[in-house]
Order: structure tokens, then sequence, then C-alpha cells
């Protein structure tokens, strides 16, 4: 297993869990601590009477503690997971005990039962309520966006006609007006396009600018005419505005495929204060396929799946319907017996490659907002206090904070290596990144 | 020119009152556009043709061109990484929130197995030694090449730059860090005491005044009449700090021009007289300032707020320049007799304050001694610093004499000990397990837990114990009802002592019994 202390802190909810297990490193905190080839487990002595309970199963990796905190994975977790990378001497090698035993085989049969489930739904179609009042349903949906369309398009000219010179804080007001507008429409992904475009118009990006409100034109005209698209672009216009597929849709839509997926990198950013997005990008070490996974949870909760960036798990992937094939649903990590978590497979490709992936990804559907980008032999530099990423000849913009500049020169020092990171057309935000031919990554982005 | 420039006077002014048509773009982007334009209204035209070319442009990046040649690379370590996950965890939080001295130990540490900071850490390194000059000169033998390339990198970091650890002496010398220079002159010095002397002479009119004055104190290591000239020269010095460090090694050189002068100013003022019960000695201070104290570095005005008198101060002056030997000669007193005396003279405030400076410039075992032991008044408060001057084992006996008849309370003694330790160094042992003792004997009682001032200074003591000692410490078990503050004093505790482990592990200390 080729886990690194950072790769362990990535999974922490909130940075005061990643503090608090860090404080929780000491052995004399742990009288016992065990290990077998499935999970590692450990007793803490906490702040009650009797010590808790924590326990990891190595193959999400998963966690379990008797805590009461509603922190996922809580700071025992965290720091079990984390003396075991530190010191595996600490652990004892024996049979699982029976609170361990029982919580791993109850995790196997509910994804088990899971499969069937699955198995069952996608055998019979989508059994509906009432499959006319959803059809009815649906269609007054479409309805609503291509009314709020048709209206975007003619603000969206009126903005031109006017010219985007004489744009100030305030007349952009009416751009958050309308973007509130689309929202009350149900169609929130054009109203964050309409606000990415006030941003750009703000910081007196005209090119930006055009290029936010040209695709948001060319969506308004899809929608117009969306009757006459075939169906996977139908589904990419709904993503495009905002309309998501819930899962029983996506498993319905397409048969999951079961691999083993490298985890090429993670970036977790807070949103609005309260809701904490998860971005997961994954490669399929058979396939060669890229895929994208995006999961929500209030701030301090943590996900429920646990990935960690340069290690490599057997997953079962389900695409999303739509032309840009990136993004994915987790139908369950782990599925077998044996334990999944392995070294990483990093993809081999080069710079060329991996420019003609995001074209033909464009070329599919343009308003995909991020690309993942592997730099095969990329030299980290400062230029002028810009740091980039220099790549045969040719230089990207990296997004990075303070402390990750500093920690990614260090791991560097001014030697090419693999770069991967998001691509949003203007600039790269670097996740990971490693040295061809081993296992463990150099570097990871640290949680923001 | 960017492929949007021609969109832009239309999209800016705005295509109402921006008649003219929309320009031609070339090749398959160009008929793409025409295609998509053809026919639309003139605000329908520009959004379509923007869709095109951000449909286009996002499907064609690759990135801005980069001519410029790449910067060097960090040349390859020749110095092992710290790898140990195991050894990482404990010193990565010293590194963070470690006490000072604990900090200091990881270089220390690293040093003696001769192995290097890894890359991850190289940041939060960087960033102490920018803090703290104390780490700084401590951390340059562990930064490794890669350390040296970050710390080029940015600006204020270049402190550590310096040159590689393969450059020769003389590259070292004229391009290397402060702190390089500094050790480069010490082994020098160790091994050549006369090549050192001048490379130093050579290179003092370009240095700034507190390098000069830190490079000549680096004369101290084997000093002898050959240095005399040098030091002679540089009592003239620009810089205060240079005169006072000349004038504190010519008082190591008895017999040197300068203070054989000083000798003789005095010697006119100590004078005997025999009575009934044997010589008396009398000191009577100068009656007037001399034409030739200026020379020697005597001032004959009284600063405004010296609390001397005029006639005292000029008595202190005298005796600050004359080596303590010469009072034991001279008298035939001891330094226990020659404390005592002084203390019944008019002038003691200006011996006590002269043979002070003396005494710090250039310490003495016995006089040290002498002083701790008498302890007079208007020494008192410079216990910790004369203690500081003795050996260890010296200062440790004095030490255990204040635990055992508990003359000064547990809490004031500890940071007089710390203070007094210097870092880098541990106690002995025995002393150890005489201040673990009370301190587990208080903890048993309930009572450390609500001793806001002792288990304040307990992380740093950890640091400071011997590493036999350490143990008994970690039986301070948290329990549910101690207070959030405790607990990360018994966490800050607990690391600590995983660190020193770790550091052990890594590169035995080399441990007094």
């Amino acid at each position: 297993m080729s886990l690194t202390l950072d790769a362990v802190l990535a999974l922490a909810p909130d940075a005061s869990s990643a503090k608090a297990a860090q404080g929780l490193l000491s052995p004399s905190g742990w009288p016992q601590l065990g290990a077998s080839a499935a999970a590692v487990w450990g007793a803490c002595q906490g702040s009650g009477s009797k010590p808790y309970q924590t326990q990891v199963d190595l193959g999400g990796p998963a966690f379990r503690c008797t805590c009461p905190s509603r922190k996922f994975p809580c700071k025992h977790g965290l720091a079990l997971l984390m003396l075991r990378v530190q010191n595996a001497a600490l652990f004892k090698d024996e049979a699982e005990p029976g609170w361990v035993s029982e919580w791993l085989a109850t995790r196997g049969e509910k994804a088990q039962k899971k499969e069937e489930r699955q198995a069952a739904a996608a055998d019979k179609p989508v059994a509906q309520a009432d499959p006319e009042a959803a059809a009815a349903r649906e269609a007054q949906r479409w309805q609503r966006i291509e009314a709020a369309a048709g209206e975007l398009q003619r603000w969206l000219a009126d903005q031109i006609g006017r010219g985007l010179g004489a744009l100030n804080a305030e007349l952009l007001q009416t751009w958050a007006t309308m973007a509130a507008r689309l929202v009350d429409a149900q169609a929130p992904g054009l109203a964050q396009r309409v606000r990415d475009a006030a941003d750009s118009a703000l910081a007196r990006d005209t090119e930006r600018t055009l290029h936010h409100l040209g695709l948001l034109q060319l969506a308004c005209e899809a929608l117009q005419r969306r009757t006459t698209l075939g169906p996977a672009l139908q589904a990419e216009l709904r993503t495009v505005a905002g309309w998501p597929h819930d899962r029983a849709e996506v498993l319905a839509a397409a048969t999951p495929v079961t691999e083993r997926w490298t985890v090429l990198g993670m970036a977790t950013e807070l949103r609005d204060a309260k809701l904490t997005e998860r971005r997961v990008w994954l490669q399929g070490e058979a396939s060669g396929r890229r895929a994208w996974l995006l999961d929500h949870a209030f701030a301090g909760r943590g996900f429920e799946q646990a990935w960690l960036a340069g290690s490599s798990v057997v997953a079962t992937l389900a695409p999303f319907p739509g032309t840009a094939g990136l993004r994915m649903l987790c139908a369950g990590a782990g599925a077998g017996a044996e334990p999944t978590l392995g070294p990483p497979l990093w993809p081999a490709t080069t710079l060329a490659a991996e420019w003609q992936q995001v074209g033909e990804r464009c070329a599919a559907s343009p308003w995909v907002t991020l690309h993942p980008l592997v730099l095969p032999a990329a030299v980290v530099v400062q230029v002028g206090g810009q740091t980039r990423a220099v790549c045969a000849g040719r230089a990207l913009r990296l997004l990075l904070g303070e402390a990750d500049t500093w920690a990614l020169l260090a791991a560097t020092g001014g030697l090419p290596v693999a770069l991967m990171g998001e691509w949003d057309g203007v600039a790269l935000r670097p996740l990971t990144a490693w040295t061809p031919g081993q296992a463990a990554p150099l570097w990871l982005r640290s949680s923001e | 020119m960017s492929a949007w420039a021609p969109l832009l006077p239309a999209a800016v002014v705005g295509s109402e009152r921006h008649a003219a048509p929309l320009a031609a773009w070339p090749g398959d982007v160009g008929q793409a556009i025409a295609a998509a334009t053809a026919g639309a209204e003139p605000a329908a035209a520009v959004l379509r043709a923007a869709a095109v070319l951000a449909a286009c442009g996002a499907a064609g990046a690759q990135g801005a061109r980069f001519d410029d040649a790449l910067p060097a690379a960090a040349p390859a370590n020749s110095q092992e990484a710290l790898t140990d996950p195991a050894q990482l965890g404990p010193i990565g939080w010293a590194l963070r929130e470690g006490a000072p001295r604990l900090q200091l130990a990881v270089p220390l540490a690293l040093a003696r197995a001769g192995r290097r900071f890894p890359p991850a850490l190289l940041p939060t390194v960087l960033e102490l030694g920018r803090r703290s000059l104390a780490l700084r000169a401590a951390f340059a033998a562990t930064l490794g090449e890669r350390g040296r390339w970050l710390a080029q990198q940015r600006e204020d970091w270049r402190y550590a730059a310096g040159a590689g650890a393969q450059a020769d002496a003389q590259t070292q010398w004229q391009d290397g860090s402060f702190e390089q220079r500094r050790a480069l002159l010490q082994s020098e010095r160790a091994s050549d005491p006369a090549a050192a002397r001048e490379r130093l002479q050579a290179a003092l009119p370009e240095l700034p005044a507190k390098e000069r004055a830190e490079l000549v104190a680096v004369l101290a290591q084997r000093l002898g009449p050959d240095d005399e000239a040098l030091l002679d020269s540089l009592r003239a010095d620009r810089g205060r700090e240079v005169r006072q460090a000349a004038l504190a090694l010519l008082l190591r050189l008895p017999q040197a021009a300068h203070p054989q002068r000083a000798a003789a100013r005095l010697a006119a003022l100590v004078t005997s007289s025999r009575g009934l019960l044997g010589r008396r000695w009398e000191i009577d201070a100068p009656s007037a300032a001399a034409d030739d104290w200026k020379a020697d570095q005597i001032e004959a005005t009284r600063p405004t707020h010296e609390r001397l008198g005029e006639r005292a101060w000029w008595l202190y002056q005298l005796v600050r320049q004359v080596p303590l030997s010469w009072w034991t000669t001279h008298t035939g007193l001891d330094a226990a007799e020659l404390l005592k005396w002084a203390a019944k003279t008019d002038w003691a405030a200006a011996l006590q304050r002269g043979w002070r400076d003396v005494l710090v410039a250039a310490p003495d075992i016995t006089w040290c001694e002498a002083v701790l032991d008498a302890g007079p008044a208007g020494w008192a408060d410079h216990h910790t610093e004369l203690l500081a001057l003795l050996p260890p084992a010296r200062r440790e006996r004095h030490w255990q004499r204040q635990l055992g008849d508990g003359s000064v309370p547990l809490d004031r003694l500890l940071p007089q000990i710390l203070a007094a330790c210097p870092a880098g160094e541990t106690l002995s042992a025995p002393l150890s397990r005489a201040l673990v003792q009370p301190l587990l004997a208080r903890d048993a009682a309930g009572a450390l837990a609500n001793d806001y001032g002792l288990r304040a200074t307990l992380p740093e003591l950890a640091a400071a114990l011997h590493l036999d000692a350490l143990a008994p410490l970690a039986t301070l078990q948290r329990h549910p009802d101690h207070t959030p503050s405790w607990a990360d004093t018994l966490h800050a505790l607990a690391q600590t002592l995983a660190t020193r482990r770790a550091l052990n592990t890594l590169a035995p200390e080399t441990l007094t019994p």
C-alpha cells in the first residue's frame, strides 16, 4: 500500500480535523493497535471513560469509530491511518476481533445487496409511479428552461448591442438580476455562466467575457432546437442548464463498468461557507479512460466514500448521460472480497495526446469547464512572481496558494516531473505531481 | 495578435453603434464563423462569432510559448534525506509547534547523522530560519542542495542560499552565507590559527560592523600572542561592538601591551599598608582623567544616565580592562577574599561591575564559583548569566544544592536552569531525575495541572532533560476531566518525548552520565 501522510490528511473533512488528528499520533494514546490484510483497528483513549473503538477498512478506505463526533471521517480514524503509515510496527498482526470482522462483514453484505438492487433495477425498466405524470413534469421543466433560454438570448443581444465597454459595477447588477431569473426558471447552470461572465467583465477581461457570452449563445440556440438533437446532446444540454441527473437515471442509462482506477488527483473546495465540493479525477488502468467524480457534502461532515490521491482502487463507475463523457457516478468501490487499495498506475502519456483529448472533448461538448490534464515532463518555475509549468516549450500559468507553491517547488527542485491538474482553458490548477516510475506521489495539493 | 481582436471593436462599442460589417477570419475557423454569422442580426453575429472562437479556442489550447532558458535545476543531493515516516512525523511536529530548544535539537541531530531535511519540510525550515538567527546556523548543514536551491527562489530565504557544500574554501568564503563563512573560519582557526587570522584580517575592511564583531570573536579559539597586533588595531575600529570584542579578547592576553598599561594604572590606585593584623589593602579612584586614556578607550566624560559618580565611573573603566589574574597576583588574596574586601571599600559598586564585565568577557571558573558561593549584593541578578559561564557539571552542583535546600521554589528554579543550559545541550541524568521527581510528586497530588507557571515550562524542560530521565514524564496520563489547555500541555509533552526518541534513534545524543 503506497499511502502517504499527505494523502491521509487530504481525507480530513476540514482543517481542524486534520490538526486534531495530528494531535492523536502519540502511541501512548492507543492502548490497542491491530492490523490484518483487510483492516486496521485500535482503541483510542478519548475524553470518555471507555476508549473509542476505531477501525479502517483498507479496501475503501472506509472509516468507523464509536466516538460521538459528527465529522466523517473523525479525527480518530484519520489518526489511526496516519499511525499505520508512520509506524506500521506499532500494529500487531492478528486476526480481526469480533467488532472489526462483524463490521467488515456487514460492509460486504451491504455492497452485495446494493449490487443486487442495482442489477434488479437495471433489468427492469425504471419503475415509475405514474409514467405519464412524470413525463408531463419533465416536459414542463424543459418548457421553462427553453423559455428562459429565449429570454437569455434576447438579453445577450441587448448587451452586445449596447457594447461591453460601458459596463461598470452598477450596470453589472443587472447581470446578477438576469442570473437570478435563470435560477427561478430552474436553469441554475446558465445562471452560473452569466455570473462567470460578469466576473470577467468586472475584471475588464473582454476576451474572456466574450468567451462566456459566446458559449451561452451557443447553449441558447441549441436549447431552442433541442428536440431536433440526439439524446446524448440533449442530456448534455440538460447538464449545461443545471438540471442534474439523479442516481437512478444515470444507472438506468448506462451499464456500470468495474475496473481498477488510479486516483490521479483530488480537489476539495469550500463553497458558500457551508458546502464542500470534492472533485476526484480517475484514470481506468485497463481502459485508459479519464473519469470525474463530483460530490458535495455539508462542511465538516466529510464524504461517505474516501479516495486517496496516488493510490489505485477497484470501483464500479457509470458515466453520466451527455456528450462530454467525463463525469461518472460511483456505484460502489472495493466491491471484491480482497483488499482493493493498491499502488497507482500513473498514465503514460504525451503532451500532444493530452491536448488532443482536450480538443476532442471540446468538440463533443464546448461547455466543459474543467479538463483533467497530465503534463508528462513539466518544470515548475517562477517567472516574475507567477508560477508556471513549462513543458515542451509551452508554459501554463498555475493556480496555487502560497504554501502549495513553495511545497511544489521544494518537491520538484526545478527538475521535470509529471504534473496532473485541472485545466480551465486559461490556467492549470495542479493537484498531484509524481516522478515517472515511482509509485508514491512527490506532491499533493493541500485541501483548501 | 489574439484571434479575438477583430471582434472587440463591435463588442466594446456596441453593435448598434458600430455599423461596420464583421471582420473575416482566416482558415477553417474563418469559414465556420462566416457560415454561422451569415444573415444574422448584428448582435447575434457578434455572439455567434464569439461562440465559434470560444469553442475553437478551447479545443486548440496549447499554453503560451516559452522561449526563455529554464532556470538551473537543483543539483543532485550528496546527503541522504530523512525518509522514515516514524521519524518525520514527530520531527515535523517539533518544527511546527515544538519549543525553540527542541526545534534546534532537530537540525543538530540531523547534522550528527549526516542527513538532510526532505523537500516537504524545507519551506517550514527556511521560514523558521528566516525568523530565528539561532536556528539559521544549525539549519545550514541540513538543507542539502535542494534546500539551498529553494532558498535562491525567494527573496527572504536567500540568506540560506549560500555556496554549495562541495564548493572549495575560497568560494565559500567569498560567496557563502554569513553562517557558512563563520563555520569555515572556525574550522580553519582550529587547524591553522595564523591562516584564519590572516583570512579574517584581509576581509575586515569590506565587512559590516556586526559581522566584523562576530567573526573577530572566532579568534577566541586558540588565542595567542600573535593575535595581539590585530586585536590592538581593532581597539580603534569604527564599530563599538568590534572594539568591545577586541578588548574582551585582549583581557585573555595578560602579557599584551594594552592590559599591561591598564594594570599599571590600577597598580597606582590599589595600595597596601602593614597593620597589626597583617597587610591591609586600600583602593582609591582616579582623581583626574589622564591624557593617555582616550587612546586606550577610557572615556573621561561620564554618560548622562550613568549611575556611578564621576570618579567611580573612571575606576570602573580601569577595572574592566585588567585581567582578574592581576588582582590575585598583585594582592596575594584569592577570589573569595577579594570579593569580601571589595564589598567593604568605598568603591564596591565600581569594582563589582568592572569585575563582572571582565568575568563575562574572559570567564574564570574560580571567580565564578566564588561569586556564586558568596552571593554579595549587586551580583544576585546576574546569577544566571554567571552560571552560564561555568561548565555544565559545575553549574549543576549549584542547582542540586538549591533543589536540596528548597531555597528557590521549583517554578523559579526551572526557568533559571533552562536559561543557563545552552540550547543543544542536555542536563545530566542525576539532575534530570532530581527535577522530574518533584514534578511527578506534584502531579500525584493533583497540583501540577493547576500550577500555570510550572506547567508552561514543561515542554521546554522535556527538551532539555537527559533522555534517560524522560520516561517517567510519559506517565502523566490524560483524564477526561482535564482542562483543554492542560491536555494541550500533555500532548506537547508527549510529542516532545516522541521527537527526542526519534532524534536519538537517528543520531544518539552524546550523553553526559
